[in-house]
């Protein structure tokens, strides 16, 4: 059905020669039974269909989306990735004349011009709307010939389906974070790690680890909070039972266009036999690069070009970070091909300290600025004789070297031996010194009896230096793939052609991703969504947020209406993403090119996250509300809710 | 990113002085089956090849057995290109030298790293006689004499871009 849709929408497109043509499109949205799991659940369908039906759009064009909301609550739709005015953005509570969103029996017309190509997505800008099923792709063709060469193009939207209320699930995980984590680390096999432990000073590190895991109210094994334990993993709306077929004839160069529509999945991808050429990220044109795997966050999408010879089956495996289940389809030559068996699971990762040292824990407002999104970071006053000033010379290019090194997840911290470790050899230049000065204060009531406490810089330095080895790299993914193999990086995303508006950055701004797992709150420099202020930027400035994750969850960033540039030192080569995945632990600083004005949607795409409060209004300003800078004073007013 | 336009002009036409040179001595590291450097005065016929972000025009060539042609080759794109002719496995073989050059920063998006290149693995230098390794902007030539047939293509090895469709069949007229 989404294929004939397609087709049709294709149609249309090129009917349309002249480029100011409006490209119509009616959308409708109703409840529908699913059956995913032997039970009737309602989901939310577009025009009947789940996941919606694609959207084929041609650059130059002016699109008129007209969508007619038939569910009993109100509802609304985003154009995930899409340059466009703000009121046409589609996030209630945002975009000016859209506040409630399109209401029960409203009809909303969305008019827009098209100025970009490649492929994006949209859905609801709502958790249990989104979650149940109002999501689907949108490709935009170019105007001009593609950079690169392709006989057929197919769509692999990932999502998940889950038979609970997602408004359900968001409670059971405010009730016990752990609700859906089934690998949960138990009391026996602390017993089991201790037994193994060749001496007393490694059991004695084991507790320590056990104790600096319980003061940091998180979880190791919480790769994921929401699991297989209730998600079914899709490819285009199958399950991985009874997959979807992707025709080719052997020896044609296929495009696959990959969309995480997931809510919370995290999916590594690979296809057993092919190698993968991203040709595209998040709908923007790179430089070709050829890899085995790549691990696709929410909300992201990746084009990729392969080339199957043979005359079989290729499996398109999708895997969920945490290896609760799998998204898959195939890629064969005839629609009928028998279903093949899926692999074992590759292992799960286990998140170390090392995944926690430079950032530790979630300290609320104790640190930072009085108003981090105003502030540039290099006036919070110093703490512990840190040298906050070196922080403008971090250099992230400098991490490259420890991508080298293996990285934390199957870590063993009894046979470390802290007590030899080589500080010298830990690089740190390269460190974020903003994000370990100020967590030391929390620091020094982590660790139990008989640890010295740590308050200073060089403790601090002690501390990491327990993980020094596998300190983390803000980019680089270990998604146990066998040696050799190839997995893309953010480092190797640039773009296709130097970006015009590569400049030095005007303005830095510090946003610490911050939470409590143990209650389920997800929060901007501790500051839940409906306890913040805006984050201010004038309209024309190159405005640079530094992404300090303070938590042990990866955390894909997304801002409407605007691009971000991550500094991946490839200069005027970054690319241009509407989704930063920030790794736990790490530091990240992403450039956004502020050229659109209005209120716009700025949050953690992770809807359970988004939902708890892990948003903001980003407020593009053209006289540009009182923003401090490096020369002026810093302000003393304190947003509401400040809790100093 | 180390640009330097000027130098690495230089450069270039220093590799192509060398596949000029070289061209009429020896084949190089290119296998017979490919054919061999060509002589101009046998060269009756010129093939112009537009290079671009990451396609070329013409998408694939004709040529007749054991002829003599003379390939003029420009980069229109904004990153720099190779035009290479050679079987599939010498592709596949100059794909990975050109992926380690990458990796060792001697190969840019833009161009040839120059101090790289006069490093540790000058032995790495992009100067095989059956290719022309050319910046955004720049154009260069190869004069290549054919072999009797064989499965033969062209192709842009830069790491991806043949991946991408930077890739053609070179086809043997009856």
């Amino acid at each position: 059905m989404r294929l004939v849709a397609g087709i049709a929408l294709a149609l249309a497109a090129t009917l349309s020669v002249a480029p100011a043509l409006a490209q119509r499109v009616d959308l409708t949205l109703e409840e529908r039974t699913v059956n995913m799991n032997g039970t009737d659940r309602p989901a939310v369908t577009v025009n009947g269909q789940f996941p919606g039906p694609l959207i084929r759009l041609r650059e130059g064009e002016e699109a008129v989306i007209r969508v007619t909301n038939r569910l009993d609550r109100s509802s609304s739709i985003h154009w995930h990735g899409l340059i466009l005015p703000a009121a046409m953005d589609g996030a209630p509570g945002f975009s000016p004349g859209f506040m409630h969103g399109i209401g029960p029996g409203e009809t909303f017309e969305y008019r827009f011009p098209v100025v970009q190509s490649g492929t994006y997505w949209y859905h609801a800008h709502n958790l249990d709307h989104e979650q149940r099923g109002l999501y689907a792709p949108i490709v935009i063709d170019k105007r001009e010939a593609e950079p690169f060469r392709y006989d057929r193009e197919h769509v692999v939207q990932l999502s998940e389906w889950t038979d609970e209320r997602p408004l359900r699930v968001l409670q059971n995980l405010k009730r016990d974070p752990g609700y859906y984590n089934w690998n949960r680390r138990t009391l026996v096999d602390l017993i089991r790690d201790l037994n193994r432990a060749p001496d007393g000073e490694a059991r004695r590190a084991i507790i320590r680890d056990r104790v600096d895991w319980g003061n940091m109210r998180m979880d190791p094994t919480d790769i994921a909070d929401v699991t297989g334990a209730t998600f079914r993993y899709l490819v285009n709306g199958f399950r991985p039972e009874a997959p979807g077929t992707l025709l080719f004839r052997p020896g044609e160069r296929v495009r696959l266009r990959l969309i995480n529509s997931g809510a919370m999945t995290y999916f590594d991808v690979r296809i057993p036999g092919l190698k993968m050429t991203v040709v595209q990220a998040d709908g923007n044109n790179i430089q070709p690069v050829v890899v085995d795997e790549l691990r696709v966050a929410v909300a992201e999408t990746y084009d990729v070009i392969v080339e199957p010879r043979e005359d079989r089956q290729y499996q398109i495996l999708a895997e969920p970070m945490d290896r609760t289940g799998w998204a898959r389809t195939r890629l064969a030559t005839r629609m009928d091909a028998p279903v093949e068996p899926l692999p074992p699971h590759r292992p799960r990762p286990v998140l170390t300290m090392a995944d926690m040292m430079m950032n530790p824990g979630p300290t609320g407002l104790d640190r930072g600025t009085p108003l981090p999104e105003r502030d540039q970071p290099g006036h919070v006053a110093p703490m512990g004789g840190m040298d906050h000033g070196s922080m403008a010379g971090m250099d992230h290019g400098q991490m490259q070297g420890q991508a080298a090194a293996p990285a934390g997840q199957a870590m063993d911290h009894a046979a470390m031996g802290h007590g030899s470790m080589n500080h010298a050899a830990m690089g740190h230049g390269s460190m974020d010194h903003a994000a370990m000065g100020h967590g030391a204060p929390a620091q020094a009531g982590a660790h139990g009896p008989g640890t010295p406490a740590t308050t200073t810089a060089g403790g601090m330095q002690a501390h990491a230096g327990h993980g020094g080895m596998a300190m983390s790299d803000p980019v680089v993914h270990d998604t146990g793939a066998p040696p050799g193999a190839r997995v893309l990086s953010y480092r190797d995303l640039r773009q296709l052609r130097p970006d015009p508006e590569s400049r030095p950055y005007d303005r830095i701004i510090e946003v610490r991703l911050t939470g409590n797992m143990e209650r389920y709150i997800w929060s901007m420099n501790g500051n839940e969504f409906w306890r913040a202020q805006p984050i201010v930027a004038r309209l024309g400035e190159r405005l640079r947020i530094r992404f300090i994750n303070e938590t042990m969850m990866n955390h894909p960033m997304h801002l409407h209406g605007m691009w971000m540039v991550p500094d991946l030192g490839n200069g005027a080569f970054n690319p241009r993403k509407h989704v930063v995945n920030i790794k736990p632990a790490t530091t990240l600083d992403v450039d956004v090119i502020v050229d659109a004005e209005g209120d716009w949607a700025f949050h953690c795409h992770l809807l359970y996250h988004m939902e708890s409060g892990m948003m903001r209004i980003f407020r593009v300003a053209r006289d540009g509300a009182p923003v401090a800078s490096a020369q002026q004073p810093r302000q003393a007013v304190m947003p509401a809710g400040h809790n100093h | 990113m180390d640009q330097r336009p000027f130098a690495l002009g230089l450069l270039v036409a220093a590799l192509l002085v060398a596949v000029l040179e070289t061209g009429a001595a020896s084949a190089g590291s290119a296998p017979a089956e490919a054919g061999a450097p060509g002589r101009r005065q046998e060269a009756r016929r010129t093939v112009e090849v537009v290079m671009r972000d990451n396609a070329f025009e013409p998408a694939s060539i004709q040529v007749r057995a054991g002829e003599t042609v003379r390939f003029v080759v420009g980069n229109r794109g904004e990153v720099v290109h190779e035009f290479n002719i050679g079987t599939p496995a010498m592709h596949e073989a100059h794909r990975r030298e050109m992926q380690q050059m990458m990796e060792h920063g001697m190969l840019t998006a833009t161009g040839m790293n120059r101090n790289a290149v006069h490093g540790s693995h000058s032995e790495m230098a992009h100067d095989d006689p059956n290719s022309v390794l050319l910046e955004p902007g720049k154009s260069g030539e190869i004069i290549w004499r054919f072999p009797r047939g064989g499965t033969l293509e062209f192709a842009c090895n830069v790491p991806g871009h043949s991946e991408s469709g930077m890739v053609g069949r070179i086809s043997f007229a009856r």
